[in-house]
């Protein structure tokens, strides 16, 4: 990326001052990235960004209360720190937002469909329209576009909406059209026992490991988790697909209206459940209903936060 | 020599359905975009084009199972008083277990020198244990997460199965590994295998050629011990850890376990489900007190678990079998392999004065 | 190999419930299989698991003496979700016990030798089993010391028997309380503190110490002060637990699982462990 000199130095400026940043570095193979704790100097020339910065940093952020801490963000991750402000769960003080044009990340699952098996890998190469990638001795050549996430191709901000250093030139419209659902709108076609079968067929391979809750930048419950608790007793610990998907809807209540869509919860699913649509669809009648759109202004009150007497579009005095 | 067949891949299906008539067959499936292990099933293909995403320990230790069953009932000549009746719920059957690789297959002699040990047998795993089989796809290629040779194993260890199948032209080299092995090779389908054996020992030999060479980690119970009150060390290694459960859940050897009631109207089961030690709740104390209170801790405790305190309990055996999932499918990229690593590497920095 | 299940609770029933202060009530129970009742045996420090069937279980020592088998007790503080639901049981009720379970305290080294007892809150409870069981077998052992205490007069368990035990000639008993309270006749102070105006002698002794983490940490200062070395002080440790019998994994600190390898340590095995408690 070519501002990625810019980037390492203006977090080598603004270290000093900070105990942690967290970017993105290299990983066990060329294919993949992992979020990088830099705390020395020596730390910030391993920080590489591009298509593999696939980790929602934000997530981290609560965990880092108290810290002064610096953070790279994509525009998407950016909505996420909005929200933990909205939220207050983090201090505006507390965290310095280095933000870049986002050209997209990629989805991993797709390369691995796409390669079929990927095997060894060797080397990947990215450019603007393209991947290469040699695995087990043998040369894969992608469209880029085949294999960026799903959010990516309907990205409204690809730049950081909130930042305190942006690097490279902005890239995005300064009004972005509104969200469409359009996936989820063939989903929602579906007879009621379809989708409802589709639900039971999905979750029945999770093994409740809630990697889609640990991921997830405003799952903040942490250690007070329903899936857990005892007293509440909300869910039962057995291996059945019930309190799988009861796990699922209580995670897309706690988060309707907050959800920024960023979709750590299915990226860090390990048996690929396609658990965002549940999120989407909460977001899908919040912003009917609240005409509202969660991670956008960081002075605003999510919906479901917040209390009115009368709702413009909830009648239930009519009835 | 021990029993060797021949079986082409295009009957792979129909030897399993035989297998199935007697017993309960486990498969790898393509599932999303996930690979996991389900009750064989002719209709579905199976998927061994590399490893499942999700090693077949469910099949021996399931991810949740009831060990015993209670009812309460009131008593007739006393209506304050419930009768309480408690009874145990034994594993039955037998099962095959088709498509595990050597690595998740030797995870299970990691479980048996805990569960089946002398003084304390658990008979719920050993009754699963005696009754199951275990048919293992010896690996013709590996990815960058594999590390079994680190671990005193091989992509064709034999360790733990019953029969070994070595892919060669057009099917696969059957070698019985035990004699439950060779009474699962009687199948007329299967031809005589003694002129691949050949041809199985060269891909064997070539894949494990194709692994760079293993650090050793003779050290490691000693220097994670050294570096086990530096927080700051484990604190480095830990920030990116989110404390999810998939790298324990996926982890052949990780074997640790709640137990907890869950009761309908009048009866209910005692159940022990998949625990992980990530969670801030699997040594939270009823007083609020927390022995490992922070994921540093808690990621201490996994990479000592399998690389120091199990080695120390058990003649020096790894409680890992590099099989590599939990890199692989962390969500943040941690990579044990790393951590262990630096412990061996690490000196202390001396203060002079 | 041992063919008995290692989760399944026998059924007992309690005899007697006694309140002793408000939060620690103390269970006196009897197994209904007549048989197992009549062979079960143990040893002083072993442990069992209560079951609350529907809700769970939970770790408490047996702290009645193995030399007195008429029943089984245990002294159950209200902190969770089990304990809470047990101080609901009352007399006649069924309740689940897996017992023994863990190690025990090492007696048969302690023969001949003089005793210290330094017990804090519900942490008497071990100590009890020993003790009893000492003063059972009275002339193996030299003079024994029991210094016990709690935050106030209300919080002391085992009420009933404190008159008798400092009315013993063969026991020297002291009570102590952290600050002064109305009819109060004993010693007022902490628990260390008050161990070093006793200053038993080191010499040929054994101490063994049990209470809230707090107190075990000043306790161990006191008795090296006194000249205790490790390898003459004995405590015991708390895990969360649940199977009991070292397999799921959770209560071990390095190598050694305090549920089956514990709950008694000596100060030089403590020393060995990482430092995790």
């Amino acid at each position: 990326m070519k501002f990625q000199k810019e980037l390492k130095d203006s977090i080598r400026k603004a270290l000093p001052e900070l105990d942690v940043v967290i970017g993105w570095c290299g990983s066990f193979d060329p294919l993949h990235a992992t979020p990088h704790f830099i705390r020395r100097e020596e730390d910030i020339e391993k920080l590489e960004i591009g298509p593999l910065s696939v980790h929602n940093l934000a997530t981290y952020l609560p965990g880092l209360r108290g810290k002064k801490v610096g953070i790279v963000v994509k525009g998407c991750d950016s909505r996420s720190v909005i929200e933990l402000l909205q939220e207050k769960l983090i201090a505006r003080d507390d965290i310095t937002i280095f933000g870049f044009p986002c050209t997209g990340v990629v989805d991993q699952a797709k390369i691995k469909k796409a390669l079929g098996y990927v095997g060894n890998v060797e080397s990947c190469d990215m450019s603007d329209k393209s991947v290469v990638i040699v695995a087990a001795g043998k040369a894969h050549s992608l469209e880029l576009s085949d294999v960026l996430a799903d959010k990516c191709h309907s990205c409204r901000y690809p730049d950081a909406i909130i930042s305190d250093i942006f690097v490279g030139d902005k890239s995005g419209e300064a009004v972005p059209a509104p969200a469409d659902y359009e996936a989820l709108a063939t989903f929602e076609n579906l007879s009621l026992p379809d989708r409802f079968g589709f639900w039971l067929k999905e979750l029945d391979r999770c093994i409740r490991c809630y990697a889609c809750r640990s991921a997830c930048p405003l799952c903040v419950c942490r250690d007070h988790c329903a899936a857990e608790s005892r007293e509440p007793h909300w869910l039962s610990q057995e291996n059945n697909v019930r309190d799988k998907l009861m796990f699922q809807v209580i995670h897309a209540y706690h988060l309707a209206g907050r959800c920024t869509e960023c979709g750590e919860c299915q990226r860090a699913c390990p048996v690929d459940i396609p658990v965002l649509m549940l999120k989407q669809k909460m977001n899908k009648e919040i912003r009917d209903i609240f005409k509202y759109e969660a991670g956008v202004d960081p002075e605003e009150t999510p919906p479901l936060l917040s209390f009115k007497m009368e709702e413009e579009n909830i009648t239930e005095k009519d009835w | 020599m021990a029993l060797v067949k021949y079986l082409k891949s295009t009957d792979l299906k129909s030897w399993l359905a035989e297998l199935a008539q007697e017993n309960r067959v486990f498969a790898p499936r393509y599932e999303g975009e996930a690979v996991i292990f389900a009750p064989f099933d002719p209709e579905q293909e199976i998927f061994i084009k590399y490893a499942a995403t999700a090693p077949p320990k469910k099949t021996v230790f399931p991810q949740s199972e009831r060990l015993v069953d209670f009812m309460y009932s009131k008593d007739p000549e006393d209506l304050s008083r419930i009768k309480i009746e408690a009874q145990e719920v034994l594993p039955q059957g037998t099962a095959v277990v088709f498509g595990g690789r050597p690595c998740d297959v030797r995870g299970f002699t990691m479980f048996d020198r805990v569960y089946m040990a002398e003084e304390a047998t658990d008979i719920y795993y050993k009754a699963r244990r005696d009754n199951t089989s275990f048919i293992t796809l010896a690996c013709d290629a590996t990815e960058n997460t594999c590390f079994c040779h680190w671990v005193n194993s091989s992509p064709s260890d034999p360790t733990g199965s019953d029969v070994l199948a070595i892919p060669v032209e057009g099917g696969f080299l059957l070698k019985a590994v035990s004699d439950r092995g060779e009474t699962l090779l009687t199948s007329q389908l299967l031809s005589a295998g003694e002129n691949r054996v050949e041809e199985g020992e060269r891909v064997c030999k070539e894949v494990a050629d194709s692994l760079s060479q293993a650090p050793d980690l003779a050290n490691s119970p000693k220097k994670l011990l050294e570096v086990f009150d530096n927080i700051e060390f484990w604190q480095d290694v830990s920030a990116k850890c989110l404390s999810c459960g998939t790298c324990t859940y996926l982890c052949p050897t990780c074997y640790c376990f709640n137990i907890t009631d869950e009761t309908q109207g009048m009866k209910g089961s005692r159940i022990r489900s998949w625990d992980n030690c990530m969670s801030a709740l699997f040594t939270m104390e009823a007083s609020g007190h927390n022995p490992r209170p922070t994921k540093a801790h808690r990621l201490k405790n996994r990479v000592g678990h399998k690389f120091s305190y199990y080695p120390d309990l058990h003649d020096g055996v790894i409680s890992c079998c590099g099989c590599g999932r939990c890199i692989k499918s962390c969500p943040a990229g941690v990579d044990i392999r790393e951590i262990v690593l630096k412990a061996i590497a690490f000196e202390p920095t001396v203060v002079e004065g | 190999m041992n063919n008995k299940n290692l989760y399944l609770p026998e059924m007992a029933t309690i005899q007697e419930v006694i309140e002793e202060t408000h939060n620690i009530i103390t269970f006196r129970v009897t197994l209904n299989n007549q048989e197992a009742m009549k062979n079960f045996s143990f040893q002083p420090g072993n442990v069992g698991q209560l079951s609350a069937f529907g809700i769970g279980e939970s770790t408490f020592v047996i702290n009645s003496p193995p030399s007195r088998m008429e029943y089984l007790q245990f002294s159950v503080m209200r902190s969770g979700e089990v304990t809470s639901n047990l101080h609901t049981l009352k007399a006649g009720d069924q309740i689940g016990v897996r017992a023994p379970l863990g190690n025990h305290f090492p007696y048969e080294d302690m023969k001949g030798k003089d005793i210290v007892f330094v017990g804090g809150g519900i942490g008497m409870a071990p100590l009890r089993t020993l003790l009893l069981f000492m003063l059972d077998n009275r002339s193996d052992y030299g003079k024994i010391t029991l210094l016990y205490g709690a935050r106030s007069p209300l919080d002391m368990a085992f009420n009933y028997e404190l008159q008798d035990w400092l009315d013993r000639d063969d026991l020297d008993t002291y009570l102590t309380i952290d600050a002064e309270f109305e009819g109060w006749k004993h010693n007022v102070g902490l628990i260390p503190n008050v161990l070093l105006d006793i200053a038993p002698s080191a010499e040929n002794s054994v101490a063994i110490t049990c209470g809230p983490p707090i107190m075990i940490k000043f306790t161990l200062q006191a008795l090296e002060k006194l000249g205790f070395k490790d390898e003459q002080i004995v405590t015991t440790l708390e895990k969360r637990m649940k199977c009991g019998v070292g397999i799921c994994g959770r209560c071990n600190i390095g190598s050694s699982y305090v549920c089956k390898d514990g709950p008694v340590y000596t100060g030089a095995q403590l020393k060995e462990l990482p430092n995790e408690l």
